[in-house]
């Protein structure tokens, strides 16, 4: 692995580029979760599946 | 195995770009197939207004028992963020990102928000009316879940009209930026007018299991759309990078102190607001005073909400095409609001005794009225922003803007339902609640036109001064 900053990788991005990209997946599935928990605990209030 | 890989690496970085979503170069003249994917965002901006005020207020209070009272409190709550417009727009412009972007990623943020709150919103509103086992649940759950629901909902959708419409305004030179708000818009009106259709069919019988699908629909299909709008929207850019992470940032208060000395930034923003308070107040009103006082029948008040926006597009078109032909947007936003005065004035008079064609002419002018008032506004501020602080002015348009509608609104509801109820302690005529409010939004609008015109006053003695300095000013002619 190189520490070149200003490489550009086969996938036409930077190593900051990339993990600015892959920031926003991390960023999308931690609203993501967070909302389905949010989801399933009122979903649980109306109508309990666990006894 | 070397050979192999550095195929599969080459065949990747070529077919790599086109399934990413940015473009690899700005293109000076933006097609207007683009324009019309950007502009989605509003599709999925009006249906979020849709479902809110119209489709839930109705579910919640018709369906779900919940009081009106704590129902207004709720769809109030989105509001709250209005004034943050502001912040969001100039937190986009000083964005800094090792991808040149600036609008992309809160476009994406205010999506993802737009969703959650969607997302949850059937299971709050069903455990806030005690659908179920929720009726032992403590009642803190319902109530808090259903304003966390609303709140993202609206933090989503103040993010992603303000800076949306930023980058539509990036995206074209300054003499198309009438057509581009033209569009935005008619996209707005357009998403407002199908969703309220979709959704009232859909809907038509209710069950828990249908607002459900109803509201997570309307989620997906958020993301789908402003997926589909923001693609390829922003060009990737490697210099602008370098220079967001050296540059030094000014602050919030610095900006929005050079924003007020923008000469005609803050009688342009009074005008706004008084004048969207004048025009706003009516949405909700039209429809009961064509009941009430001419005595049209459900189906005939919503062909008036047809009507109405009818003559909104009108006036959006006549804005769009006299602004991009060298007009001045606050002369358009001055005549929007005379337009609306005689409007008012005819719709109190058609209760009595000017008739159903006196009512119809009436709600035609306001529509007109606010269409090129609304239009003409928006383009006077996106030409009176600086280039490097676009999304601060246009979340100053939005604040004021959406501050002043939702206040309007509201303020017309209440303001009718006291006079209502004092109107039958007293035996005045059912319409003459209604009246009283056409006579204060018709104040509203002399007062805005009041203010454009000192606003028109002060630019054209700064004029001469402002062409010698060269300052970018709200413009004149």
């Amino acid at each position: 692995m190189s520490d070149d900053e200003d490489k550009v990788w086969p996938t036409g991005l930077t190593l900051k580029e990339a993990e600015e990209v892959h920031s926003y997946l991390i960023d999308g599935t931690r609203v993501f979760g967070a909302i389905a928990l949010l989801a399933h605990l009122l979903v649980a209030a109306s109508t309990p599946w666990l006894g | 195995m070397l050979g192999y890989r550095e195929f599969t690496l080459r065949k990747l970085a070529s077919i790599g770009p086109r399934y990413l979503p940015f473009a690899d170069v700005a293109t000076k003249d933006v097609p207007l197939s683009r324009l019309l994917r950007l502009s989605l965002f509003q599709v999925t901006v009006g249906m979020a207004l849709v479902l809110l005020v119209g489709t839930l207020n109705r579910v919640m209070i018709v369906e779900l028992d919940v009081p009106a009272s704590l129902v207004a409190i709720m769809l109030a709550l989105p509001l709250v963020f209005a004034p943050f417009r502001t912040l969001i727009g100039f937190r986009s412009d000083t964005h800094a990102s090792a991808l040149g972007w600036r609008r992309i990623p809160y476009i994406w943020k205010g999506t993802l928000y737009q969703f959650g709150g969607f997302a949850v919103m059937p299971f709050a509103l069903l455990v806030l009316s005690g659908y179920g086992e929720a009726v032992d649940a403590p009642l803190w759950i319902g109530y808090g879940s259903a304003a966390i629901a609303f709140l993202l909902v609206g933090a989503g959708v103040h993010i992603v009209q303000t800076v949306g419409l930023a980058l539509a305004t990036d995206l074209v030179p300054q003499e198309d930026q009438p057509k581009v708000v033209g569009l935005m818009y008619v996209m707005l009106l357009v998403g407002m007018v199908g969703s309220a259709l979709v959704f009232g069919a859909l809907l038509e019988t209710y069950s828990p299991g249908r607002l459900i699908q109803v509201i997570q629909g309307a989620a997906v299909v958020t993301v789908a759309l402003n997926l589909f709008a923001m693609w390829k929207q922003e060009a990737r850019d490697r210099t602008r990078a370098q220079r967001m992470e050296t540059e030094l940032t000014q602050s919030f208060q610095a900006a929005w102190r050079d924003l007020v000395k923008t000469p005609g930034m803050v009688p342009l923003l009074v005008a706004i607001g008084l004048g969207t308070f004048g025009f706003g107040m009516a949405d909700v009103l039209l429809e009961p005073y064509g009941g009430q006082a001419l005595g049209f029948s459900v189906a005939e008040t919503t062909k008036l909400t047809a009507l109405l926006a009818t003559g909104t597009l009108i006036g959006f078109g006549i804005a769009s095409k006299r602004l991009a032909s060298g007009g001045s947007p606050t002369g358009m936003a001055r005549t929007g609001a005379a337009i609306g005065i005689p409007g008012f004035a005819a719709i109190i008079l058609s209760s009595m005794g000017g008739g159903v064609v006196m009512f119809l002419a009436g709600t035609l002018a306001t529509g007109l009225g606010a269409g090129l008032f609304g239009h003409a506004t928006l383009t006077a501020t996106m030409r009176a922003a600086q280039s490097d602080r676009i999304g601060l002015a246009l979340g100053a348009w939005g604040a004021v803007q959406a501050t002043c509608a939702g206040i309007g609104v509201a303020l017309a509801g209440i303001l009718r339902d006291v006079m209502l109820a004092f109107s039958s302690e007293t035996g005045l005529a059912s319409y003459a609640p209604y009246n009283i409010v056409f006579l204060i939004e018709i104040l509203f609008l002399l007062l805005a036109i009041v203010a454009i015109t000192k606003l028109r006053f002060s630019l054209s003695r700064q004029g001469d001064i402002a062409k010698t300095r060269d300052i970018s000013s709200v413009e004149v002619s």
